[in-house]
């Protein structure tokens, strides 16, 4: 069902300038993966799936998904062709396609241009481009960001949360002081306990 | 075309959109408590910086994206009374307790709603809304013109603006006066406004 892309010692990696955008962002994650192959599952354009995608390997979506999506030490990557509607769960998620679901990343978010998002971003690293539409809410609460992420990594998601619509989520319970330091796209501080 | 012709940023292109100073904003952006949690709602495009600025503190944000999802067309389209006013609903993000709405930025989407549709969406955005909760906008105002779509206004990190609207074709600017939204936005009441140095007026509303 899925195409394998090779990518390691034995192989070349293509120019920064000739990938994909969302290659690109996160070229400083894969170029850490050395001493090894490291290898990114496709689910090609003509795929589509329904119901409950879980794995431990990167993985990049050009086709169809609906249901959920857990890929909880991994890069996700909904490609141009791809259109998710699903909960997500990932360490990073990068968007150059379509979805509606809450994205939920222990890592970042990355909303590139022409991405269409429809739903809630929960990571305490989010972007979006210039040019990307996106609709739905942005917990920037560091607690609340902890809290959510915190019951998707302990595996307790609640699966109604990843269903509602765009601006139905977290819990938004007082919380100590954070402040971000990095303007530029870590918008949500990592949060941290007393 | 409402575009500033002050700062350009070193080595811009000559057409490229400049920054612009509204003191109202900056002073909202700059002035938010770090210590409490606010609730935004952005009726326009999310753009990094701005989520940056308001990552300062505490915050959660909610974007309608009004121009990209159809809600400008559904709102004014819309047939008067209770069509419009679910309308106005639909638009805004489902309720959540504690999660009522803090802080509003309206951006240009005013002048590309009919009165009647701009009442309808802060009635509905009133109903959500913390007693005190402050809504921006900018207003054309000595303009006669504008874009034929709504703008997307970028902070710099110091808290101007930029407009990245692609220069499309121009239409009439329906230059809507104080008093005209003064009755246009619910239960907000003017609270300040001031005349910007690209022709138009920037409104703080406050509930």
């Amino acid at each position: 069902m899925f195409e394998r892309v090779k990518r390691g010692d034995d192989t070349i990696e293509a120019p920064e300038a000739s990938r994909p955008e969302s290659d690109k962002s996160f070229g400083s994650l894969r170029s850490k993966v050395t001493g090894r192959s490291s290898e990114v599952a496709v689910i090609g354009s003509s795929i589509q799936i329904n119901g409950d995608l879980r794995g431990d390997e990167d993985l990049r979506i050009e086709g169809n998904v609906s249901g959920t999506v857990e890929l909880k030490n991994s890069v996700l990557t909904i490609g141009k062709e791809g259109k998710v509607k699903a909960g997500v769960y990932a360490k990073s998620i990068a968007v150059d396609g379509e979805t509606k679901g809450d994205l939920y990343a222990t890592d970042r978010v990355s909303v590139h241009v022409n991405a269409r998002v429809q739903g809630n971003i929960i990571a305490p690293k989010v972007s979006i481009e210039e040019g990307a539409h996106f609709k739905g809410s942005i917990e920037m609460d560091p607690a609340a960001v902890e809290k959510a992420l915190g019951k998707t990594t302990a595996g307790i998601v609640d699966k109604t949360v990843s269903q509602h619509k765009p601006g139905k989520t977290l819990d938004s319970k007082a919380a100590p002081k954070k402040t971000a330091k990095d303007a530029d796209t870590n918008v949500n501080p990592p949060a941290k306990t007393a | 075309m409402a575009v500033s012709l002050r700062r350009a940023r070193p080595g811009a292109p000559p057409n490229a959109p400049v920054a612009f100073h509204a003191p109202l904003f900056q002073e909202l952006v700059t002035g938010l408590d770090e210590t409490e949690r606010h609730v935004v709602l952005d009726l326009g495009s999310a753009s990094t910086p701005m989520l940056a600025l308001l990552g300062r503190s505490r915050t959660r944000v909610e974007i309608a994206d009004l121009a990209h999802f159809g809600g400008i067309d559904r709102l004014n389209t819309a047939e008067p009374g209770a069509a419009l006013a679910s309308a106005a609903e639909s638009l805004l993000p489902i309720p959540l307790p504690d999660n009522a709405f803090d802080l509003v930025f309206c951006w240009d989407l005013p002048n590309y709603l009919t009165l009647s549709a701009l009442s309808a969406l802060m009635n509905a955005i009133g109903h959500r809304a913390r007693p005190g909760a402050l809504a921006h906008a900018l207003i054309f105002y000595s303009e006669r013109d504008m874009c034929e779509h709504p703008g997307r206004f970028v902070p710099t990190a110091d808290g101007e603006l930029i407009n990245y609207n692609p220069r499309h074709a121009s239409i009439a600017a329906p230059r809507y006066s104080p008093e005209d939204l003064g009755k246009s936005m619910g239960r907000f009441v003017l609270d300040r406004a001031r005349l910007l140095s690209t022709g138009m007026q920037e409104f703080l509303f406050r509930l």
